[in-house]
């Protein structure tokens, strides 16, 4: 394993980090990003992320249509919020019929255009914009993306061949892709998105992993994935390594130990791939300075006299008791992936189970952990994407067998290969277990922050939509909004780490629900060296640091922050 | 063969079965076979979605007074010969069996 340096290496004019959230592929996107153009290089930097930091990291209000970075010269940034693309998308498409058109109907076709689909085919539009833009392929020397988390990322990825082939099977001309008009004038620019993808001389693709045993195995999953769809120009890297042990602090060790096992047992597959690391660093990616040494050397300052913490922080006992008390029904632990929020939802399920209530525990999350957590004494459950929409696949089908002949069933089935039935499939299995709510307890551990956000999103349209067809509607998702909007019976658990990322992350997560009208009192801060007695002045700089994210998250959540002790398990 | 335009006028739909929708609307998903079984006999059954093809609401004047005045509820429309036939609901099989002059059957055939 070679540290990573992008002086040294040879980069193809595309390149992609991929990763789930959390593991700083942001902050290596940047860094690279900010050295290529050091060396003179023009770059620019693309961010497709729903949940994008990109304006985190250098401190500027960025938008679709591309800033200069005064710091660095020869650095552009575009900032793809799909939800933006698809507003801006949504404003284009109906403008032109104010006024010509009831206004019932205008309110009706921004209802239609708010669906995931929407968000998802504007966020792909412009993704293959850029791949397929000459312009830009003249003018930069390097077009970075930095993707979304690993979940949205294949799907985002897999977009392309599945609508080629959506385009060339979908025989009938009738599709949920016809909401995107003149679709067939963009053919060309969607299959050279996807040939760009998978041509080794233009495309490299860097997974980035955290040395921890979860991300490596995602990691390994994503990489097979990504080659499943002939993205096989793989590099991994690996982020934040400590690479010496302070032999004299438990926690120095503990967290050395714990990398380097989680390395040495990293997945087969992973071994053969061209893999670089870059060390731990003790401060946190924000501002052009650090982001420009991040892949050099460590700033950090020493520290003249260390604080003393008074250890006065809440603790998961405080939120369970709470949730215990006031007889919460249906309780989300939400936040960005790899704070821990399986295992959070695991612990609160337990610790509701010990006091005596019947449990439910359930995973959205399209990553499913809940093999590595331990769950005794409850039930558990887990949303599967793909078993979900084969399952929903086969109700429609069965349910269209009572009325047609086989040769009709044909015509139902090609409809059912569009990209929202899935959409649809996991609404439909998130409400069933929402009403599994009646007679217990109901924990659900949410997808990655973005996918939350879209399924949320959808909740949200669903729910106007129900009030208006006069369709068949289950109870179950008949009563799914009311029920989440009700701080009675509905708790939100944002999960967050004490850094700056996942704390800007979680601050827009909870203005997402707000707008959704759903309430959160609860916030948890995970994995906090703050809390453990390292000795180590290194990882004591880096629990310093932890101290006004823990601070932010108070005064964002009015006083009601869990804050959790790093483990080394 | 009876040679009568029809055209059909739908709401905004995310698909012309409306299986994107919230649940299946078993009535979406019958006007989608009729239609393409009669397709299959070379009658085309024009059909527009209010999402895909706003335009045309707003061009087609029987179509655009009817809107302004009735509101977006009273769709779809089925529109004979440029006559508004049907409002608030799709045509029957028999409706449509008897446009074309055949028999119901023709329209579900089982293979």
């Amino acid at each position: 394993m070679i540290q990573y340096n992008p002086a040294e290496q040879q980069f193809t004019k595309y390149i992609f980090f991929t990763g789930k959230g959390g593991v700083g592929k942001t902050s290596v996107a940047c860094a690279t990003a900010v050295n290529l153009a050091d060396s003179g290089k023009k770059v620019l930097l693309v961010s497709t992320d729903p949940a994008s930091n990109l304006q985190d990291v250098f401190e500027l209000n960025l938008d679709n249509k591309g800033t200069e970075i005064p710091e660095v010269k020869g650095l552009t940034v575009i900032n793809l919020n799909p939800e933006q693309a698809a507003a801006e998308y949504r404003e284009s498409v109906i403008a032109p019929y104010r006024g010509k058109l009831p206004q019932s109907v205008i309110t009706n076709m921004e209802e239609q255009l708010s669906g995931s689909c929407t968000v998802e085919i504007a966020a792909f539009n412009e993704f293959s914009d850029i791949l397929a833009n000459d312009e830009k392929r003249e003018k930069f020397d390097y077009i970075i993306f930095d993707t979304a988390p690993t979940g949205h990322t294949l799907r985002m990825l897999q977009l392309p061949s599945a609508w080629n082939t959506f385009i060339d099977e979908n025989t009938t001309g009738a599709s949920c892709l016809g909401q995107l008009s003149g679709l067939e004038d963009r053919k060309d620019i969607y299959k050279l998105a996807v040939n760009t993808l998978s041509d080794s001389d233009l495309t490299t693709l860097f997974l980035v992993s955290r040395p921890d045993e979860t991300p490596l195995i995602e990691v390994e999953r994503s990489a097979n994935e990504l080659a499943e769809l002939d993205i096989k120009s793989q590099n991994l890297i690996i982020n934040g390594i400590l690479e010496q042990p302070d032999n004299n602090d438990k926690i120095s060790k503990a967290l050395y130990s714990r990398q380097q096992n989680a390395l040495k047992n990293r997945p087969q597959s992973l071994l053969n791939m061209q893999t670089y690391f870059i060390p731990l660093r003790s401060y946190n990616m924000v501002g052009t300075a650090n982001i420009r040494n991040m892949l050099t050397e460590d700033t950090a300052e020493q520290l003249e006299k260390i604080e003393t913490i008074k250890n006065d922080f809440l603790n998961i006992e405080n939120l369970i008791d709470d949730l215990y008390k006031t007889n919460k029904r249906v309780i989300f632990t939400m936040g960005k992936g790899g704070v821990g929020k399986t295992t959070i939802a695991a612990a609160i399920a337990k610790g509701l189970a010990e006091r005596g209530v019947k449990v439910h525990l359930s995973t959205t999350d399209p990553a499913n952990h809940l093999s590595f957590v331990n769950t005794d004494g409850l039930s558990v459950s887990h949303i599967d994407e793909k078993a979900v929409l084969e399952a929903y696949q086969k109700k429609v089908l069965n349910k269209a067998r009572q009325t047609m002949g086989d040769a009709d069933l044909s015509y139902i089935e090609e409809d059912l290969r569009s990209p929202c039935t899935q959409e649809i499939a996991v609404f439909n299995a998130f409400a069933e277990i929402v009403a599994m709510s009646e007679n217990q307890v109901v924990v659900i551990d949410t997808a990655p922050t973005g996918h939350t956000l879209l399924l949320l999103d959808a909740t949200l349209s669903y729910h106007h939509e129900v009030e208006r067809t006069q369709g068949n509607i289950t109870p179950a998702v008949r009563d799914l909004l009311p029920r989440l909007r009700n701080p009675q019976e509905t708790e939100v658990v944002i999960v967050t780490l004490p850094e700056a990322t996942p704390v800007f992350e979680a601050e827009r997560l909870q203005q997402d629900l707000k707008r959704a009208g759903i309430t959160n009192k609860w916030w948890l801060i995970n994995s906090s060296l703050l809390l453990t007695d390292t000795q180590n002045p290194f990882l004591k700089s880096k629990a310093q640091g932890e101290k006004r994210w823990i601070d932010e998250v108070n005064k964002l959540s009015e006083g009601n922050a869990v804050v959790m002790k790093w483990e080394s398990s | 063969m009876n040679t009568r335009e029809i055209k059909i006028y739908d709401p905004t739909l995310c698909c012309p079965t409306g299986l994107c929708g919230v649940n299946i609307d078993p009535e979406l998903m019958r006007i989608a076979v009729v239609l393409e079984t009669l397709k299959k006999k070379g009658i085309i059954v024009e059909r527009f979605n209010l999402r895909d093809n706003p335009q045309v609401y707003v061009t087609n004047k029987v179509i655009n007074d009817f809107l302004m005045k009735e509101g977006a509820e009273k769709l779809p429309v089925t529109t004979v010969d440029g006559k508004i036939e049907i409002t608030a609901a799709y045509p029957t099989n028999a409706q449509i069996a008897e446009w074309y002059g055949m028999s119901e059957d023709e329209l579900t055939i089982k293979k």
